[in-house]
């Protein structure tokens, strides 16, 4: 109940916060460009539209995770708010659970806003029927920021803003080449390779959650991909709330 | 502050770090899963899909060298991967045209490129247009010209002996030219050495590169030689050299 209350809090505010609101007219705006710019790709525009409207998501809900999420926690210490609600009786996982989930509300309500857009878009075009592919690749976004969120609200509640923005970053990136990282991994000498295979398992695993190539072509994915990704974001998150739970439990607010 | 003792939070937290424990070793156990069940692209074939170099130069805010040597590193695997399983290098030369036009200055992309297209590939006129676009870039590397020579020297399907003589003698007027450059020079001018002049050459790569798989692809052709000259049919390496590649293909 505690972490609901602090989820729809987490939720408004985020909502309120011009970094959103810009992101969402951003996004919007991105959209709009493709659509001028599109007769000039020799008749891929609605490939065009739905592959950069689909980075666009991914891209713009990244800012607004290192822009707001990496400080989530910091932020409220900074202004010692955080007396005031954990003096309640509030659990410190319950806390940042909360958060996590308000702000990963915010970034779905994001996807989408911009999801529905594109959606809308490609069908004025004339290609209706690449919506399911378009979905299920909002879908599939939106379940990746809600793991880079949890990365964020983790390394907000151990770190500075500025360090939690950086490491969120880093494991973004490394997270983004863990298949070629496991591919690496095959070629290299077997201890090395057992350890870059291992943190190629450990970073999260990004990839699965980019069908951008498959929906640009108007196809949709496999439900088995659908659930595999939806059960990894879940229990990713479960680690990373975990970790960041441990962690915050052991810190000394004075 | 909500902390009732020390033994209270001492229990939070770990039961905080049981549930990462747990969580964590589900998501390791997942991505294997995940990896293994569902279709991934192979590394470097998303690469292909870029429409050229030029375009995707701006697309690396300035840093256009690392993205060249991230597309080494995938053209490289590209390279290894077909060379180990079906020996098919259709998008090999767009992947170095990218890499190259990322970084023009980038000389081992243009010889490993290079060799990797005429004697894998079987793609002489990529190769060459490879080799001479590195040339174009690099006008006074001596290396690149030396090894356009070399490229003339071995072609399959027929040795240009003129362009070899000609590529290694500008080689020999640049201060960074290997040694042996006049010497091979005056090989291909005499239309001599034949297959040891070509074993010589693939020796100095074999010896000298620092591309394991350049040295590897160098050892395999010497090989084919050192075969030919124990079974005193000369015809069978030189076949390598001056055979449409079709037949050689069969051979």
């Amino acid at each position: 109940m505690n972490a609901l209350l602090i989820a729809h809090n987490t939720f408004r505010e985020a909502t309120r916060d011009r970094v959103v609101a810009g992101m969402v007219a951003a996004g919007l705006a991105l959209l709009g460009v493709t659509l001028v710019v599109s007769p000039l790709a020799l008749g891929e525009g609605s490939r065009l539209l739905v592959d950069l409207g689909l980075t666009g998501i991914s891209v713009l809900g990244l800012l607004v995770v290192l822009l707001t999420g990496t400080s989530l926690v910091a932020k409220e210490v900074e202004r010692r708010t955080i007396y005031n609600l954990l003096s309640r009786p509030i659990q410190r996982p319950a806390y940042l659970v909360g958060k996590w989930a308000g702000l990963s509300a915010a970034l779905w309500a994001v996807a989408v806003v911009l999801g529905l857009a594109l959606w809308g878009l490609v069908a004025l075009r004339g290609h209706g029927a690449a919506g399911p592919a378009v979905l299920q690749a909002v879908y599939l976004a939106g379940l990746e920021l809600t793991v880079v969120t949890a990365l964020a609200v983790m390394f907000s509640a151990i770190s500075t803003p500025v360090l939690s923005a950086l490491y969120t970053l880093g494991f973004f990136l490394a997270g983004q080449w863990s298949y070629d990282l496991r591919t690496f991994a095959a070629k290299f000498p077997p201890e090395l390779g057992a350890m870059v295979s291992a943190v190629a398992h450990l970073v999260p695993n990004l990839p699965l959650f980019n069908m951008r190539t498959l929906a640009a072509a108007g196809e949709t994915t496999t439900p088995l991909h659908l659930a595999l990704a939806t059960l990894y974001a879940a229990v990713y998150v479960g680690c990373a709330l975990g970790l960041a739970a441990a962690a915050f439990e052991s810190k000394d607010f004075k | 502050m909500n902390r009732p003792s020390p033994a209270g939070w001492r229990r939070r937290a770990a039961a905080a770090w049981a549930v990462a424990l747990a969580f964590g070793a589900a998501a390791f156990a997942l991505a294997e899963v995940s990896w293994r069940a569902l279709p991934h692209p192979r590394p470097l074939e998303e690469l292909s899909y870029y429409p050229s170099g030029r375009s995707l130069r701006p697309a690396t805010l300035g840093h256009a060298a690392t993205a060249a040597d991230l597309a080494w590193l995938r053209a490289v695997q590209y390279y290894g991967g077909h060379r180990a399983t079906d020996n098919r290098f259709e998008r090999m030369e767009h992947v170095f045209d990218i890499l190259t036009t990322l970084d023009p200055g980038f000389r081992p992309a243009y010889v490993f490129g290079s060799f990797a297209l005429a004697q894998e590939g079987r793609d002489f006129p990529a190769a060459e247009r490879l080799m001479r676009k590195g040339l174009a870039a690099n006008p006074a590397s001596g290396e690149l010209a030396f090894q356009l020579g070399f490229l003339y020297y071995v072609r399959p399907g027929g040795r240009d002996l003129a362009q070899a003589a000609r590529w290694f003698e500008q080689a020999s007027r640049q201060a960074d030219a290997p040694p042996q450059s006049a010497r091979f020079a005056a090989f291909a001018r005499q239309n001599g050495g034949e297959l040891l002049g070509a074993y010589e050459l693939w020796g100095e790569v074999e010896r000298n590169s620092p591309n394991r798989l350049l040295r590897e692809l160098a050892a395999r052709e010497r090989e084919r030689i050192r075969e030919a000259l124990r079974s005193g049919r000369h015809e069978r390496a030189m076949s390598r050299l001056s055979t449409p590649a079709v037949l050689l293909k069969a051979d």
